[in-house]
Formats: structure tokens, C-alpha cells, sequence
């Protein structure tokens, strides 16, 4: 056991010594992980920052009827009466909003007043504001019950109130796609820059293990400080991106943060937290290893 | 230690190097093999040290049967063996010590230990205060004597090399050869390739002559 821990310490001994030799190629590898791994890493402070603010805006439904203006009195009761009863498992509540009620509660916002004085009369329809109940399937069904609703006697237009929360659902969905992509695409960077670094060290020191194989080294011995080499190169260059991702949140929150208070908000982006990174710095580290295996197995073979 | 029966060995579908060779080295033994340029000593020489396999035929080295030995057990096999190539296969970017300490650290002695081993064997060899130097900064003899240093710093059962003297002049080469006839004294079995008559006559009790299709085992066992 001590002497596979000392031959550990001989590998990354050597390992560290091999990239000292070569100060400006060994830096300049780093700079190319770390900005490729650090555009993942922004990707993902964008969508946790955005998330919980999607989370606090409810994403129930509410779904507004607007009745024709030639609807007959008390149209608005009935329409509300027939939901209450054939959709009482689905809402959670319905909702009567009067033609001179929605006036007067526009007559009382200033910046409405003065348009309305101009008007002959109310031009605003009876509404019914049903709210519906949240469980599985929920966009879809209120989508199904605005096509129904559509269709019935009276009813001009059926508008769905948090069309615009899905959509940022929606949006957020993409961006977690593109975010995957994009982190596959770096993966396969980091996978290809790994594998040529690891070729270019096998193939200088090629002289090297031939004299290791020749005074008895295994193949383990042999790989070893090429597997530290992929290992410590991704996982120097994931703290790096983490550190550039930071800094570069730096002047995207202060502008931010201007824009926030021009709509009297207060949001900032911040980096995923501490132990997702620590994940991402192990999986950067894993891949390193993995694209130092199979180019030390594939560029050692003489 | 070291037996050849019915071995041939060819690279491809070319020409046997070897064809049908056939001796038994006991341990201890001091033994030459000899022959001109291109006949195949090298390669003898590297299937003892499991360097190359043979073609045909069985190769037994210290009680273990190479052509049957598998390639993980290989490395294991060539601690037992020290070798010395005719390119000495030194590292020229580090220094004498290390370039010892390197078969000791692949079998991951301590570092203490290592370089106190490494120590005694380049004083062994007769470079005593040279162990900072790197290769380049030594003679072509001195560079043969680090790499016999290094072949026998893990004590190996056996020891071979590959034309040690070659361009190296007589006193060098003289001097060379009592380092390796010590270490023959203290039990180590010794298989030198040369092609170099005078020094052999004047150090061999046995030859394994190698000739175009022909193997003569001089002062072999019957």
C-alpha cells in the first residue's frame, strides 16, 4: 500500500515537474479549459438566477371570458353559474367583473381618466375571471377549457392571464437545452484539448517510458502521470473558470442593477452554489482523466 | 536461469533472424555471444530481457517460461533482469543519481532508500562525486558505467548487455568489462553481445557464436 501511495507521489511529482518545464504551452491549455468551461458556467448563473423568478410568480391560471358587447343581461351570472357547476373539480374560483364595475375601476387610475371622459359610453364588456385549480397537466387543460369556452353562446374571446409565465417556463426550458448543449460542445473541447495535450507529452517523452518499460515499469506506472496531467489540468482549469465566471458577473450585475431599478426591482446574477460547482470542478477533473487515458493508451503504444 | 529451446524468431513475414537456437546459461555464469553485425545478438539479447518474443519455440529466464508469460507479468520479469542497450537510453535532462534512482522509484522503494541504493551502485561503477552531473556532461565511458549503474541498482539475477565497449577505446573498454566481471564475481549471471575478438579472448570461458544460419556454443554446457 505504501509503495502504490509512493508511486502516486512519483507521478505527480513528475507530472508537476513536466508542466513547470513548459511554463507558457501548460498556461496557455489552462486559459483555453478555462474560458470554454467558463461559458457553461455563465450559461447556469443566468438560468438560477432567472428561476426562482419564474418560481415566485404564479404560474396558475387564470382565464378571463369576455362576453360580447350585445350579450344580454345577466348573461355574465349564468355563464358563471354553468362553470361553477360543470367545472367545479377544475377552478378554484369564478368570478363576475361587470361592465360599469371594470369602468369605474378604470376611472379611478389617472392615467385612464382622460381617455375614458372622451368616450360616449362604456366600451367595455361583462367578464367572467375564473381562477383554476393547480395538479398535473394544468396548461394543457386550461388550454382545452379556453377552446371550449370559445364556442359557447355569448362569449366573445377567452384570453389565458399567465400566458406570459409560460412563456418564460417555456423560455427557461430552452435555455436549460442550450445550456446542455453548450456544455456537451465544451465537453467535447476540453475532451479534444486534454487528448492533444497528453499526445504532444507522450510523444516528448517517448524516450522516457522506453527506458521506464525497459527497467521494468508497468503500463499503470507508465500512464499514471499522464492521467494526473489531464487531471490536474482540468480540474486547475474549472476553479479558473469559476473565478473568470465571477469576475465576469462582476460588471454584467452592476448594469443590471441599474436596469432592475429603472422598473423598481431588485435581481442580480449570481454563480450556481458552492456544492454544484464543486461537482462541476470533479466532472471537469473525470473528463480530464478520461481524455488523458485514452490518448495516453492510443500515443504510447511503440 | 536462462534456456533456449528450438527458439526462431522473424519480424513479419520476412527472413528468421534467429532460427532453431538452442543453450542453457546456468546461474552464475559469465557468457559472451558473439558474431558479426546484423546476425541477430541484439535480438537474442532482447528476448532474454522480454523485450521481443519469440516467434517459435521456448524461452525459460529465472524459472519463468516468457513465451507463455503474459504482458502484465513482463515488467515484473525485467526487475530480475538488468539491461544494457548499446544506446545507453539515459535521461539526459536529469542528473546521474536520478537516472539510477529510476528503476527503484518504478518499484516504489522510498526515496530514502532509493538514493542511498542509487549512491552504491554509481560507486560501484566508479563515478563517485560525478551522481549530480547529467549525461551529456559525462564521457562515453562514464555514460556506459551509469547505465550498467542503473541496470544493477534493484540487484538483478541477470544482467545483459549489448555491445558495452562498442566505440569506446581499450583502457575504457578494459575498465568496463572488470566492472561487470565484479558483479559476475558476486553470483550475477552475465550475457554480453560483442563482436570485439581480442576482449573476448581475453575475458570468456564460454561463447554463443552466432553465424548466417549457423549456432556454435563454445565452451557450453553438453
Amino acid at each position: 500500500m505504501k509503495s502504490w501511495l509512493r508511486q502516486h507521489r512519483y507521478a505527480l511529482r513528475i507530472t508537476l515537474r513536466r508542466l513547470a518545464l513548459q511554463p507558457f504551452s501548460s498556461l496557455a491549455n489552462l486559459l483555453v479549459i478555462a474560458l470554454a468551461l467558463a461559458l457553461p458556467l455563465l450559461g447556469s448563473a443566468i438560468l438560477v438566477s432567472v428561476e426562482p423568478v419564474a418560481k415566485q410568480v404564479s404560474v396558475t391560471p387564470e382565464l378571463t371570458l369576455f362576453l360580447a358587447a350585445d350579450a344580454p343581461d345577466g348573461a355574465a351570472e349564468r355563464i358563471a353559474a354553468r362553470i361553477r357547476g360543470e367545472y367545479a373539480g377544475q377552478t378554484a374560483g369564478v368570478r363576475v367583473v361587470g361592465r360599469d364595475d371594470a369602468l369605474a375601476d378604470l376611472r379611478s387610475n389617472p392615467a385612464w381618466e382622460q381617455a375614458l371622459a372622451v368616450l360616449p359610453g362604456n366600451p367595455l364588456p361583462d367578464a367572467v375571471v375564473v381562477t383554476m385549480t393547480d395538479a398535473e397537466g394544468l396548461a394543457a387543460r386550461a388550454d382545452d377549457l379556453a377552446a371550449a369556452w370559445r364556442k359557447w353562446d355569448h362569449v366573445d374571446r377567452v384570453q389565458l392571464d399567465s400566458d406570459w409565465v409560460q412563456r418564460l417556463e417555456a423560455l427557461l426550458r430552452f435555455g436549460r437545452i442550450g445550456l446542455f448543449l453548450l456544455a456537451a460542445s465544451v465537453a467535447v473541447v476540453v475532451l479534444a484539448t486534454v487528448f492533444n495535450t497528453v499526445r504532444l507529452q507522450a510523444l516528448s517523452q517517448r524516450e522516457e517510458i522506453a527506458v521506464a518499460r525497459l527497467v521494468g515499469a508497468t503500463e499503470s506506472f507508465v500512464r499514471r502521470p499522464f492521467l494526473y496531467l489531464g487531471t490536474l489540468t482540468c480540474s486547475i482549469a474549472a476553479l479558473g473558470a469559476i473565478a473568470i465566471a465571477g469576475l465576469a458577473l462582476l460588471p454584467l450585475n452592476r448594469a443590471l442593477a441599474s436596469l432592475a431599478r429603472s422598473y423598481d426591482a431588485e435581481f442580480s446574477l449570481h454563480l450556481p452554489h458552492a456544492g454544484i460547482l464543486a461537482l462541476a470542478v470533479v466532472g471537469a477533473a473525470l473528463l480530464g482523466a478520461l481524455s488523458a487515458r485514452w490518448s495516453v493508451t492510443r500515443n504510447t503504444r511503440f | 536461469m536462462i534456456e533456449f529451446q528450438h527458439v526462431f524468431k522473424s519480424y513479419g513475414r520476412g527472413r528468421n533472424i534467429l532460427a532453431d537456437i538452442g543453450f542453457l546459461v546456468t546461474a552464475g555464469e559469465f557468457v559472451f555471444v558473439s558474431g558479426p553485425s546484423g546476425v541477430g545478438k541484439s535480438t537474442l539479447l532482447k528476448l532474454i530481457a522480454g523485450l521481443e518474443s519469440p516467434s517459435r519455440g521456448s524461452i525459460q529466464v529465472n524459472g519463468q517460461r516468457l513465451d507463455r508469460l503474459s504482458a502484465r507479468a513482463r515488467p515484473y520479469l525485467r526487475r530480475a533482469v538488468g539491461v544494457i542497450l548499446q544506446d545507453t537510453h539515459l535521461l539526459f535532462d536529469r542528473s546521474a543519481i536520478q537516472n539510477v534512482m529510476l528503476p527503484l522509484a518504478v518499484m516504489g522503494l522510498p526515496t530514502g532508500q532509493a538514493h542511498g541504493r542509487a549512491r552504491a551502485a554509481i560507486d560501484k561503477v566508479g563515478l563517485s562525486g560525478k551522481e549530480q552531473l547529467t549525461p551529456i556532461e559525462l564521457s562515453g565511458g562514464d555514460q556506459q558505467r551509469l547505465a550498467i549503474a542503473r541496470a544493477i541498482v534493484n540487484r538483478p539475477a541477470i544482467l545483459i548487455a549489448d555491445e558495452p565497449t562498442a566505440n569506446l577505446d581499450r583502457d575504457s573498454a578494459r575498465r568496463i568489462m572488470e566492472v561487470f566481471r565484479d558483479f559476475n564475481r558476486v553470483g550475477v549471471t552475465t550475457l554480453i553481445a560483442s563482436h570485439d575478438e581480442p576482449l573476448m579472448a581475453q575475458h570468456a570461458n564460454r561463447t554463443l557464436r552466432l553465424e548466417p544460419g549457423k549456432f556454435i556454443d563454445i565452451g557450453g554446457h553438453a
